[in-house]
């Protein structure tokens, strides 16, 4: 996996990230939002058995973000 | 259906049926090359449902039934062009590990697509991926 960021961030002044680099895409962005919170704001499944799944998925993928 | 398996949800059913609207509508990525994609990543997955629908933009714009039959062919087949060959490369790859993602392939897309559409293209992968193991997981629903 490549440690160089592969595309550039929509945010003048700001690094690539997850986020400055989904901003050439806002609505999309947008949506994301609302939906991710959604995630976390409704439902029967505490938020701490929520976090160990992200966290789990995270640790799997690698993912440092 | 991933439609039915969200029946219980109804409010995320509806924040992701905006989210999957707006990446076919506005992603700026061809919809013929996002449901190749869909396609592909729900048929690795062993989604049926995801493999059995169409989408109705993709239809509209023309998807060609043939190709869709000769997908799994698409490092040979001459039908698939270099665009449609280096998303689906990176489709394939995101589905079965994405470290093994080349700083190549991801500069072959963005060559093809520009900045805005290649960030559509992986956020809608991220999407079909998600969704088809949900499904699979949950098949029954």
């Amino acid at each position: 996996m490549s440690t160089t960021p592969r595309l550039p961030s929509a945010v003048e002044g700001r690094d690539p990230d997850l986020r400055s680099v989904m901003a050439h895409q806002p609505g999309i962005q947008r949506d994301f939002s609302v939906l991710y919170g959604t995630f976390w704001s409704h439902g029967v499944l505490d938020h701490p058995t929520k976090e160990v799944a992200r966290l789990r998925n995270a640790r799997i993928t690698d993912c440092g973000y | 259906m991933t439609t039915d398996l969200l029946a219980a949800r109804p409010e995320l059913a509806d924040h992701r049926a905006t989210m999957l609207d707006g990446i076919w509508r506005d992603s700026g990525v061809p919809p013929r090359l996002l449901e190749l994609a869909r396609l592909r990543v729900a048929a690795l997955l062993h989604d049926e449902a995801g493999v059995a629908a169409r989408t109705p933009a993709a239809v509209a714009a023309g998807l060609d039934a043939d190709l869709v039959d000769a997908l799994a062919a698409w490092p040979t087949d001459p039908r698939f062009t270099p665009t449609d060959r280096a998303a689906l490369a990176l489709a394939e790859q995101f589905v079965m590990d994405c470290h093994g993602i080349t700083d190549a392939q991801v500069a072959e897309l963005h060559d093809a697509l520009g900045d805005q559409a290649t960030v559509g293209f992986l956020i809608a992968l991220a999407l079909f991926d998600g969704f088809s193991r949900a499904a699979t997981v949950l098949r029954g629903f």
